[in-house]
């Protein structure tokens, strides 16, 4: 694909996203500094760190749904760069959970996980169903394909919102705080998902404040503030042995109640 | 966070030259202006040339020659020797004038009716929903034919008058009442009026001032009429009333004298006001209804009276929905004062696109001066309300 | 433990329930309030009897002449007999009387065409439901010309009556539907020059007088046509229509733009949807479904407008009305008897679209998303 010649060539051939010296701003506010951040394949990535730090943002920059103004961006092999063709063959290859779902809400949910399938990768639609029903046995609600998100609860729409995503095999899966809108007895639920959906070995870049989960699951957790990585470790190092007085006051004000 | 850095340039390189978004919206834009510029081209030749065809001229010069018609009612001179210039001032001043009593009128029977649809009292209640269900679902310009033709074409005859205490005539003719006339001394009482309203003003904020200061109420509202009534009665008494009233005459045939509103002026203003007036209504009971229950609740709970409940708490939020509401409504009302031209009312619509147009071909200019002044007017009318709405307006975060 | 038993409910106070206490906090709450029931009442009682009187019972419902009414012994009521020896008229306009069936066809077709979305599967609706719905203005105008169909050619000078304001109404919206979309997208577009001649389109045909449209329609439109084509008068109505509601429709559908989260957009991105699989697939079924309230709304006042088209000549239903009013066999005026039925027909009309759409509102309200 014409798409796949235009990506620079790997510089490590397990790098399935390479961030080089990202910068953004709103304006003349300097969102994400001097972003460096390399990715393996199959790597579980945690980012933490207080409000308006910049994580959603580094990550929605992944898939392109922000912009950035300096610095390069390269994902699965394909460079990010102002070009359409470019911009929809990075988001083929990158799924994304947001905090709200974002289902649609007047497609039911078998027409939700199938869209993307047989509009954008061109399935016939009887192949695109028969996945889209394998999915949602993994996610455990078969039984909804019929209905609305609208008639789902919260831990069940999300559920849905993995899904939808993997239908479309991604490399990559961007969580953005997946569990934060949940009520408190739903977000098992949705992390039992995630827990099993990393030991199969998808690649995860997840933004979210479940210590338990990182802990659990992550490869390396990255805390970020103020639009930069401060630190960066494994789990273990970074909860036990945080270098920077930053990380521990956020540490001690995430973990003390 | 830092501002030290600002972005340089655009991002990185660039794929192929069609692929790129900013590109694909140039040449997009570029299409879009080559398409409208030949469609303009296209019109305006094809204009040029048919009006030659058919000799019709261009440009202003219309408005300088005499017109030639007479115009039915006028609020100033006019005759059939002036000018298309002067119609269109007539017209103009004609449409300002429904429009104006127009507004003015919907506006209190909108409120009244909007209000009316909270009363306890479910009568009052029916007759709101009514009203409102029934008007506003009836096309504007049937309404302004039944008044014309069904209701005051059946008046009596100018002989057979219905007269209110032989002042106010009402007949087939339309509505006449008496004219107040100046008489030498009259500006006494003018000039008591006007210090009557500065000293309301004055007493408001000494009020207001002396409130936050001691928490005393003023009973401003009853000394306000108070002030406003009796300082101009009083001078109408020293100065020896310098007015007198011109009452109209009814002769066989006719009547002379005093005010005379035309029945066409009558039916187009009652028509607009009574349409309007429905959606005006359903405006201020959306607007009352978007006013959370809790917000009556906090006040009832921090001991308000139930009157300055109304006017402290629900009114002031009400009005946020309202403004807008009426603003596009008050709106309407003008444009919709063109149907005087179905009866007859010479209106700047139908003096000028109607009689004018019919005179002189000059459709293009004609029409776009109409279009224009309806602009204007509206530009005007959403000018003065966004004013109103910024002063209603809460102040909310974002 | 102990176990709960609920305690038995009582009887309301007498005085609180029941006819009488709804009428003492209905009616007579306070003593104004008493003042106010009764002093309505009293004209409810002084005036109702005449005007049911005079609707009904005095009223001549049979013959076919005015002289009907006027005779001896006629009831004194309203003259129904001028509605229903115009009737025809009123819903055909001069239409020809073998062809009658052709409007009524059309007619059946277009209230066929409505429910379509309702009636088809879910699957033949894309794909049969919408290109009907978008064709049948043109195939219904073809069909009542008959020229292309090989029927008889009726002119649309004979076409008029209540069946041409709901043509009208209805080939306009139609029409206005995907052209007040595009207009509405093109607002929020980032181009800033395809935004400005969007914005210019919309805020003109909402500033402008409608009447002054029709004029622009009626006496301007010509002109910029080359030298001998002529269009004809009602197609020229038509385009009118169409611009008219699209400018109040593309408002409409920026306050359903407006109402549909970030989040949507973002997901269909993240899907790597493209701008107008974006667009069709998740954007404009969710700004139909919320804007459809204002959408009956705006058609509804399109639909009264229709009766503006008297005034340029048009045989729409007041236009027919007053031709009838000025007929010299029905002199003896009967405008109120003619004008209460055109407004009742409106009015039943009207009032059943702001039902429905006052129904959708509150289903809206109730079962919306999260």
């Amino acid at each position: 694909m014409s798409v796949e010649q235009q990506g620079q060539p790997l510089s490590a051939e397990d790098d399935v996203i390479i961030i080089k010296e990202l910068n953004k701003w709103y304006g003349s506010f300097h969102v994400l500094k001097d972003i460096n951040l390399n990715v393996k394949r199959g790597e579980k990535i945690v980012i933490c760190g207080p409000s308006g730090s910049g994580k959603s943002t580094m990550i929605r920059c992944i898939n392109r749904l922000e912009e950035f103004q300096r610095g390069s961006l390269i994902v699965n092999g394909v460079e990010m760069i102002e070009d359409v063709k470019n911009i929809e063959a990075i988001r083929r290859e990158v799924g994304m959970v947001f905090q709200h779902f974002n289902l649609f809400p007047h497609l039911t949910i078998l027409e939700n996980l199938t869209l993307g399938p047989i509009w954008v990768q061109k399935k016939p639609k009887e192949e695109a169903e028969a996945t889209a029903m394998k999915y949602l046995e993994r996610v455990k609600i078969p039984d909804q394909a019929n209905k609305f998100p609208g008639q789902l609860s919260g831990g069940q729409q999300q559920r849905v919102a993995i899904a939808r995503s993997l239908c479309m095999s991604p490399q990559i899966m961007l969580f953005d705080e997946p569990t934060s809108a949940l009520d408190p007895e739903m977000i098992k639920e949705v992390l039992d998902v995630m827990v099993e959906l990393a030991d199969e070995g998808m690649t995860m870049l997840c933004v979210t404040h479940e210590m338990g989960f990182a802990k659990k699951v992550a490869d390396r957790v990255i805390f970020m503030d103020g639009g930069e990585i401060v630190e960066q470790n494994t789990p273990h190092e970074f909860f036990d042995n945080p270098e920077t007085d930053r990380l521990q006051l956020f540490l001690s004000q995430i973990l003390e109640h | 966070m830092s501002k030290e850095h600002m972005p340089e340039v655009r991002p990185v390189k660039s794929g192929s030259f069609f692929n790129n978004p900013r590109n694909r919206a140039l040449i997009y834009q570029a299409i879009l202006l080559f398409g409208l510029g030949f469609f303009f081209y296209t019109i305006v030749s094809n204009a040029l040339s048919n009006m030659e065809a058919r000799g019709i001229k261009s440009g202003f010069g219309f408005l300088f020659t005499t017109s030639g018609f007479d115009i039915l009612m006028s609020l100033v001179d006019y005759s059939a020797t002036d000018t298309y210039g002067r119609t269109f001032l007539v017209g103009l001043l004609n449409t300002i004038l429904v429009s104006i009593i127009g507004i003015f009128l919907a506006t209190i029977v909108g409120f009244l009716m909007g209000v009316a649809y909270f009363s306890p009292n479910w009568l009052i209640k029916r007759l709101s929903i009514v009203y409102v269900e029934t008007f506003r679902n009836i096309p504007l310009l049937l309404q302004v034919f039944f008044w014309y033709f069904a209701v005051l074409a059946a008046l009596p005859d100018v002989r057979d008058s219905i007269s209110f205490g032989e002042s106010v005539f009402l007949n087939v003719r339309g509505l006449f009442f008496p004219e107040i006339i100046d008489e030498a001394g009259s500006g006494f009482v003018y000039a008591a009026l006007a210090a009557a309203i500065v000293a309301i003003i004055v007493l408001r904020k000494w009020a207001h001032k002396r409130q936050d200061e001691t928490g005393d109420q003023f009973p401003v509202f009853l000394t306000s009429i108070g002030i406003l009534i009796g300082l101009p009665l009083l001078a109408l008494i020293v100065s020896g009333n310098p007015f007198h009233l011109e009452y109209p005459e009814a002769s066989r045939f006719n009547i002379r004298g005093g005010i005379s509103v035309i029945p066409e002026l009558m039916a187009l203003t009652l028509a607009l006001t009574v349409y309007t007036g429905a959606f005006i209504a359903e405006a201020v009971r959306a607007g009352v209804q978007s006013v959370p229950h809790g917000q009556t609740e906090a006040a009832r709970s921090i001991g308000l009276k139930e009157s300055r409940i109304m006017s402290l708490i629900v009114v002031p939020q009400a009005m946020r929905v309202i403004v807008p509401l009426l603003n596009s409504e008050y709106q309407s009302l003008v444009k919709n004062s063109t149907l005087a031209t179905a009866i007859g009312y010479p209106d700047l619509f139908t003096v000028f696109v109607g009689t004018s147009l019919n005179q002189t071909g000059q459709a293009i200019e004609i029409v776009f001066m109409t279009m224009a002044v309806y602009f204007v007017i509206n530009m005007t009318i959403s000018f003065l309300m966004n004013r109103v709405n910024d002063s209603v307006a809460l102040a909310e975060r974002k | 433990m102990r176990e709960f038993q609920a305690l038995p409910a009582q009887p309301a106070p007498v005085d609180t329930v029941g006819p009488i206490g709804w009428m003492k906090t209905n009616l007579f709450s306070t003593p104004i309030n008493a003042v106010v029931s009764i002093s309505i009442f009293a004209f409810l009682v002084y005036v109702l009897p005449d005007t049911i009187d005079w609707l009904f019972f005095s009223a001549n419902w049979v013959g076919s002449t005015q002289d009907v009414c006027s005779a001896e012994g006629a009831g004194d009521g309203a003259c129904w007999v001028f509605v229903s020896a115009w009737m025809q008229q009123f819903i055909y306009g001069s239409y020809p009387d073998p062809e009658l069936w052709r409007v009524n066809a059309a007619l059946v077709a277009l209230g066929l065409v409505i429910a379509a979305p309702y009636l088809l599967p879910k699957h033949f609706r894309n794909t049969v439901g919408v290109p009907l719905f978008l064709l049948f203005p043109f195939i219904g105008a073809a069909f009542l010309d008959g020229r292309i169909f090989g029927l008889e050619y009726v002119s649309t000078d004979f076409w008029g009556g209540f069946s041409l304001n709901i043509f009208l109404a209805a080939a306009s919206i139609i029409i206005a539907f995907p052209l007040s979309f595009l207009w509405a997208l093109g607002r929020r577009s980032d181009m800033p020059f395809v935004r400005s001649v969007c914005v210019i389109l919309i805020e003109f045909f909402r500033g402008v007088p409608v009447l002054a449209l029709f004029f622009m329609g009626s006496v301007m439109l010509p002109l910029f046509f080359p030298e001998g084509v002529t269009i004809d008068k009602l197609l020229r109505v038509w385009i009118v229509l169409i611009l008219f509601m699209s400018g109040y429709m593309a408002e409409v559908f920026r306050g359903g733009f407006q109402a549909i989260p970030q989040g949507q957009y973002e997901a269909a991105d993240s899907l790597g949807l493209s701008y107008w699989q974006k667009t069709l697939l998740i954007i404009f079924p969710q700004v139909i479904k919320v804007s459809m309230p204002n959408i009956l709304a705006t058609f509804v006042m399109l639909f009264k407008n229709t009766t503006f088209l008297l005034i340029i000549g048009i045989f729409e239903i007041l236009n027919t009305t007053q031709t009838a009013l000025t007929n010299s066999n029905w002199l003896e005026g009967h405008a109120a008897e003619g004008y209460i039925f055109v407004g009742l027909v409106f009015w039943c009309c009207c009032f059943g679209m702001s039902m429905i759409s006052s129904n959708i509102e509150k289903k809206l309200d109730t079962s919306h998303r999260s």
